[in-house]
């Protein structure tokens, strides 16, 4: 597996088992600059191999919460737990983080392998295992023959692989990405997201900071939604659904009689409502991709033939519009 | 301390590879040392071409002209009979002379009246030191001259026939101004220019070093890279430290290599090694705080820029880098104890004059951690912040 390809990865591990000890345990995070309260009693947990998202506008309090969590800054409330170690205060905790700034924090006019290197003993790890550190993270950005060039060279895709590899330097136990995707081109954005992917079923916990939502559904395990300094609801994006009663839309295009498609509908299990409107049968359904088997059936039996399903699972947009009243960009 | 060496490693990797430092740590001031040495040594080698306008041809204008022709006039400057004083004027419109003294007519009679006449010195402004010197020249004959006139009235007054003037005239000649003023160094040995302007200048060129390691935090700052190594096991002190190491290590190869350079090259005089050695390290030293306090008190790059500037020039005029302090108003030798480049310029030039070896730098090295600790304290909680924020 490298951060420059992935193919076939899947979602990551399952969901919080509550008894295993969490990886990052945070609670009650609040911190202030002067009079703005930028973070309000923050608390989530993460554990090995799930990958959780914050997810909120930008101003949101993602990053501050995500800088407390690695130390950078001190928070004026709240407790960070780290792989069961006190962590505010606590220097040792950091060796636990690694650290993917959204902004490539690296230097252009050093090589690549000088760049890792010198992130590499800021961790004091010993000459050998620095040695074997640089190596393994070129390999990871598949920049192993690049490794001598200097950075300025690179192209953005490179420089964001070799901004990733440089925070797992340290063979973190917690993986804390900061908006990791911003600027970057869709084939660098796809193999990072997949590279994130990886990095949970690997057993990495991992904190993916965004404001993409599509980005926290495709790789998070379970998501946190943040806004003005709250978290206001979190869970996996079912539960987040479910939580706020949104269902799915099913959309059928037929030919024939659509009223007596739309009451053949009704009578399936699970289907809430069925009305026809512009030339379709429009459903409101709970677990609606589940349901489809029983919906083509009943429209079988009325005689009615299907030309065409899509069905609209509620995302995490809906959910955040859901809570806060506003859309997810604005 | 192996976080501190790694970031000291990686800055100055960094400040090796970009060639300007090298430029700005050793080249620079080795080539402006030189080439003032070779400015203001000219002063020592001075010599030009006087004329002289001979129009009266009596015997205190033959004295005049047995006076230009002493010895110790013959290193500084040759003579050369013109005819005219139009003449000598174009001369030294043409730059044939450097200046021009003329002996008007009638002057060795005047000499004994009530009227006499005036010594002329023709200069020009391309050369002033030649019209100085020469107008010196003139001027302490015409003090013996006077010292003649006043000892001739004296006899006359007090009852002397002035049948016997020639007599009289050639009494009070013979009489020489007795009271001299002369220069005697202090030092063992003459301080050559050479001498001044090699560390004069190398330790300017040194406190480039705070606005370039000020603005290079900075840079890191921006680039993300100070929170990066924040994230690691790393304390604020260890970053700072990790600067300092490369500004000391930047500070001591630079002067070291400017030592060597222009001793060998332009034969400059730093003094013996060890106590000069004492002296640049606590010069270092104090480039260090003063770094740590720009660090402290700018906010962004562009402000370290100007702060640095600032101290840099500031500090280089006032401690004397740019001229020899000796020759500065009374104000500015006082101001230039303020500042650890005087101070130390100061004990480079007692090591190459006075020698002494440790006994000779115990007040400048004293001065120079004096400021250092005051700046440093100041500076070190206030560049914490910045590592921090």
């Amino acid at each position: 597996m490298t951060l420059a390809s992935s193919p076939g990865a899947t979602a990551g591990a399952g969901p919080a088992d509550p008894h295993r000890t969490p990886v990052l345990d945070c609670a009650g995070l609040t911190k202030s600059f002067g009079t703005r309260l930028a973070v309000d009693g923050v608390g989530f947990r993460i554990f090995e191999g799930e990958v959780y998202g914050l997810l909120g506008p930008n101003g949101a309090g993602k990053t501050t919460t995500m800088k407390m969590v690695c130390g950078l800054l001190e928070p004026d409330k709240g407790t960070i737990r780290v792989a069961g170690e006190q962590a505010i205060g606590n220097l040792s905790v950091k060796a636990l983080i690694g650290y993917v700034p959204q902004d490539v924090a690296l230097y252009p006019d050093l090589t690549a392998r000088e760049n890792l290197e010198f992130l590499a003993r800021l961790y004091k790890l010993g000459r050998r295992t620095v040695a074997a550190r640089v190596k393994e993270a070129l390999e990871l950005t598949e920049l192993t023959e690049r490794g001598d060039d200097r950075l300025d060279s690179f192209s953005g895709g490179m420089k964001r692989r070799m901004n990733i590899a440089a925070g797992l330097l340290n063979h973190p136990k917690l993986l804390v990405l900061d908006e990791p995707t911003v600027g970057v081109d869709p084939q660098s954005r796809h193999a990072i997201l997949e590279r994130v992917q990886a990095f949970g079923r690997e057993g990495l916990a991992v904190v993916y900071t965004t404001h993409y939502m599509e980005e926290a559904e495709r790789v998070c395990d379970r998501v946190g939604i943040i806004d003005h300094g709250h978290l206001i609801a979190e869970g996996t994006r079912r539960e987040l659904v479910a939580k706020l009663g949104e269902q799915d839309r099913i959309s059928l295009s037929a030919t024939g009689d659509l009223e007596r498609l739309a009451e053949a509908c009704r009578g399936v299990a699970g289907v809430t409502s069925a009305a026809t409107a512009e030339g379709s049968v429009q459903l409101v359904a709970t677990e609606g991709r589940h349901l489809l088997p029983a919906i083509l059936e009943a429209a079988d039996a009325a005689g009615i033939s299907v030309t065409s399903v899509d069905v609209v699972e509620p995302d995490l947009e809906a959910v955040f519009l859901n809570l806060t009243g506003t859309a997810l960009r604005e | 301390m192996r976080t501190a060496l790694a970031i000291a490693r990686k800055d100055l990797r960094q400040r090796i590879r970009d060639r300007s430092a090298i430029v700005v740590g050793v080249i620079a001031p080795v080539l402006i040392a030189g080439l003032m040495s070779l400015a203001f040594n000219g002063v020592n080698n001075f010599h030009f071409t006087l004329g002289l306008v001979e129009l009266d041809h009596g015997p205190v204008a033959a004295e005049v002209v047995n006076a230009l022709d002493a010895p110790q006039l013959r290193q500084v400057m040759t003579v050369e009979k013109v005819a005219t004083e139009a003449l000598a004027a174009s001369a030294i419109k043409s730059g044939k002379l450097a200046a021009a003294l003329v002996i008007p007519f009638g002057f060795s009679s005047s000499v004994t009246g009530e009227h006499p006449e005036a010594l002329t010195t023709l200069t020009s402004n391309n050369d002033t030191i030649a019209g100085d010197v020469a107008t010196s020249v003139a001027g302490s004959f015409v003090a013996q001259v006077n010292a003649d006139r006043l000892a001739f009235a004296t006899a006359v007054a007090a009852g002397a026939p002035k049948s016997d003037t020639s007599q009289l005239i050639g009494e009070v000649s013979r009489l020489r101004i007795p009271i001299q003023a002369i220069e005697r160094p202090i030092g063992a040995h003459e301080l050559k220019v050479i001498s001044y302007y090699s560390p004069g200048m190398a330790i300017f060129f040194l406190l480039f070093t705070i606005s370039y390691t000020a603005r290079s935090f900075f840079v890191d700052r921006s680039q993300g890279m100070i929170e990066r190594m924040r994230a690691a096991p790393v304390r604020p002190v260890e970053i700072l430290l990790g600067k300092a190491l490369s500004v000391f290590v930047y500070g001591v190869v630079s002067l070291a290599t400017i030592a060597l350079v222009t001793t060998a090259a332009f034969g400059a005089d730093w003094g013996a090694p060890w106590p000069a050695a004492v002296l640049g390290l606590s010069l270092v030293l104090s480039v260090i705080c003063l770094t740590a306090l720009v660090i402290g008190i700018a906010r962004t790059q562009r402000q370290a820029e100007g702060i640095g500037s600032i101290i840099v020039f500031g500090l280089a005029l006032l401690g004397g880098d740019f001229f020899f302090i000796s020759n500065a108003p009374s104000t500015i030798k006082h101001l230039a104890l303020l500042t650890p480049n005087g101070w130390a310029i100061r004990g480079f030039t007692d090591l190459a004059t006075i020698g002494g070896g440790f006994s000779t730098i115990v007040e400048p090295v004293v001065a120079i951690l004096a400021f250092s600790a005051v700046v440093g304290a100041v500076a070190l909680s206030l560049a914490r912040r910045a590592v921090t924020s």
